[in-house]
């Protein structure tokens, strides 16, 4: 791929966001780097409370400001690092060149302004467009998120939309600008299985049309494989496995993945398989030492309680990392080959 | 929006309909013959006769009902047993008063509380929110005597600023400062409750998803204060008003007192103070009616503000 040699669009470099709760600070993110390039699709995959969200908020500059904070690290974007970049230069990117989707389309629309106008907004504050030509690009953008009978439904308000509607209308606000980066936070986790896959098509095919990078978040390895083109595995604010799509399907390496991978849900029946993995995601004021994973991982060993591994390649993949000192050891000599 | 209107005004016929049939019942079970009330102890036999039929109350029940119902519509409410006039002419007198006083008391209460509610929203914890919090429970917990006194002796008889007595004659200037006072009075209570309900709707709003949408979208923050949060946040602000209609109208009568201005308040009293019935029937019917168009302003005002509720 030439994206190698480019410089990539986004970057994170080890980010650590922290939260304030009961009077003292604990990280939610713990050094979290990766790179997108420029039309690629990173999935960003992991339990509830793995930190997925916090790393999207982190990049759009909106986590809340009175009780979070950026305690380390690096977000570069199209050559600029966003880290400290002012509250008025923020805004000018957000919804302009990175654009973001919810999860949950049934509140993340205003209830008392028509969907017409919210969809016009972007264009107004970055486009400075008013009036009827702010009109006509809205109602292009609705229809090419296939709204039926947009003209009609420009001036309704959310609520006589239905869910996967109300998820197209979040879509078209977020590409209104043509953005070079969309972060999707779980855009179909809300919807009825029909309507995902219909949103997700759509997803799919507007990136393409756009031309943008996606870093689409989940924690459904089942629909994954379908849309992105890497993954990168979360488990308590960090990256534990990232390797490509194909990749990462075919040779699933951190005990955590294998059982991620175990619990997809099948398209046919809608259950939230994710119970499935005994134990659950510490909280942040009572992280383990060592491998957070360790307490649940039938791998574990008495090292892997003591010290946490890095995010080391896998010897026969240099693209696929892994951070486990069981399946993948950092040295160079494997101990349980 | 229309068809909304036509619905409120049809659902608020009911309402009223039931107020004046307990005005009607509880004239009728209160002890003691009206007539005899009306004429005293001494009064004859004939006298008695004479009034009951003047009343209608010799005629039988279901009829006077009818009677009552009747002339409650047309206006006809009898006439005040000190005066002789019609009750809806005393009435009509002093309510522009009233009106006055309770309209400018909420708009000085929502131009102070609105934007301090949402200062205080937005500056959360820091020292201003404090005052204004500290400022708003002390609003709410004064006695509208006490400090309607407290402006009379500092602001009328201190510095004559202000008139000390009376609704004012003529004239827009004079009636503009003798309402002064009494707006301030009533007004900085009402503004107390609205500073209190802006400021924690004001922050539930801020923290919802839309809001975090507007600013993904890159918004800046002062459209979304404005345009974005505070629509929303007014919704439960409209109901504080409209509830808080119901203690202006308590609060007056005390209001009324201490500045000796007219007003259905002051009616209200001395028409007790000297047991004259038609008059208080009557102002129980004004104030059924007062409150039913308050709350029929408060539901247009939600539909307004609301496209979620005129569209069901
Ligand atoms: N505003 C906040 N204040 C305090 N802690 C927070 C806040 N937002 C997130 N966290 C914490 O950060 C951690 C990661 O949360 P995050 O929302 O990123 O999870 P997620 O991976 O997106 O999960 P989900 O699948 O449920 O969306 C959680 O432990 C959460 O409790
Ligand atoms: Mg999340």
């Amino acid at each position: 791929m030439s994206a190698a040699t480019e410089a990539p669009l986004l970057e994170l470099d080890g980010l650590v966001t922290e939260f304030r709760t009961g009077g003292a600070w604990h990280a939610a993110l713990r050094g979290v780097s990766f790179a997108l390039a420029r039309n690629e699709t990173l999935a960003l995959v992991g339990e509830s409370g793995c930190g997925k969200s916090v790393t999207a908020l982190s990049i759009m500059g909106l986590l809340p400001p009175a009780n979070s904070r950026i305690a380390a690290g690096r977000i570069r974007f199209a050559g600029r690092d966003l880290v400290g970049l002012s509250e008025e230069a923020m805004r000018k990117l957000r919804g302009n060149e990175i654009s973001m989707i919810f999860q949950e389309p049934m509140t993340s629309l205003n209830p008392v302004l028509t969907v017409g106008f919210q969809v016009a907004e972007s264009l107004r504050y970055h486009r400075g467009m008013e009036g009827q030509a702010a009109r006509r690009a809205a109602l292009e953008l609705l229809d090419q998120v296939k709204i039926p009978a947009a003209a009609q439904r420009f001036d309704d308000y959310p609520h006589q939309f239905s869910g996967g509607m109300r998820q197209r209308v979040m879509i078209a606000m977020a590409l209104a600008c043509r953005p070079k980066l969309l972060l999707a936070d779980e855009p179909t986790t809300a919807l009825d299985v029909t309507i995902q896959a219909q949103v997700l098509a759509l997803l799919a095919e507007l990136k393409s049309a756009y031309g943008m990078a996606m870093i689409f978040i989940t924690h459904n390895l089942g629909v994954v494989a379908s849309i992105a083109d890497r993954v990168a595995v979360m488990y308590a604010g960090a990256i534990v496995e990232t390797a490509a799509v194909d990749e990462l399907f075919a040779r699933p390496t951190h005990p955590y993945t294998e059982a991620l991978l175990r619990t997809i849900p099948r398209v046919d029946e809608d259950s939230a398989g994710l119970a499935a993995i005994p134990g659950q995601v510490p909280p942040l004021s009572a992280m383990p030492p060592g491998c957070r994973f360790a307490p649940r991982c039938a791998l574990r060993e008495a090292e892997c309680e003591a010290t946490d591994p890095a995010l080391a390649p896998l010897p026969a993949a240099a693209d696929h990392r892994v951070r486990c000192r069981v399946r993948a050891p950092a040295t160079a000599a494997p101990r349980h080959a | 929006m229309i068809g909304y209107i036509v619905k409120r005004l049809l659902l608020a016929v009911p309402t009223l309909w039931a107020v004046l049939t307990i005005v009607f019942v509880l004239a009728r079970v209160l002890p003691g013959d009206p007539a005899q009330t009306i004429l005293g102890d001494q009064a004859t036999q004939e006298a008695l006769v004479a009034m009951r039929h003047r009343l209608g109350t010799d005629k039988p029940i279901a009829e006077q009902y009818a009677d009552f119902l009747a002339n409650a519509v047309r206006g006809r409410w009898g006439d005040s047993l000190v005066t002789g006039k019609p009750v809806l002419e005393e009435v009509g007198k002093v309510l522009p008063y009233s009106i006055d006083l309770t309209v400018s008391a909420i708009v000085l209460g929502a131009l102070i509380g609105v934007p301090l509610g949402t200062w205080s929203a937005l500056h959360r914890n820091a020292a201003f929110d404090y005052i204004a919090r500290l400022g708003s429970l002390l609003g709410l917990s004064f006695p509208a005597f006490v400090s309607a006194i407290m402006l009379l002796l500092a602001f009328a008889i201190e510095l004559r600023w202000f008139p000390v007595i009376g609704a004012g004659g003529s004239g827009p200037w004079e009636r503009l400062r003798a309402i002064t006072l009494p707006t301030v009075n009533l007004g900085i209570i009402m503004a107390a409750y609205v500073t209190r309900v802006t400021r924690s709707s004001m922050l539930e709003v801020l923290g919802e998803d839309y809001i975090r949408t507007a600013r993904a979208k890159g918004v800046p923050s002062r459209v979304i204060l404005w345009r974005h949060a505070l629509r929303n946040a007014l919704i439960p602000v409209v109901t504080v008003v409209g509830l808080y209609l119901g203690i202006l109208i308590g609060n007056s009568v005390l209001t009324e007192i201490v500045f000796n201005r007219s007003g259905l308040g002051k009616l209200i009293v001395s028409a007790l103070d000297q047991r004259d019935y038609t008059v208080l029937q009557g102002m129980m019917v004004v104030y059924a009616f007062a409150i039913v168009l308050v709350n029929l302003l408060t539901d247009l005002t939600y539909g307004f503000i609301d496209p979620r509720i005129k569209r069901q």
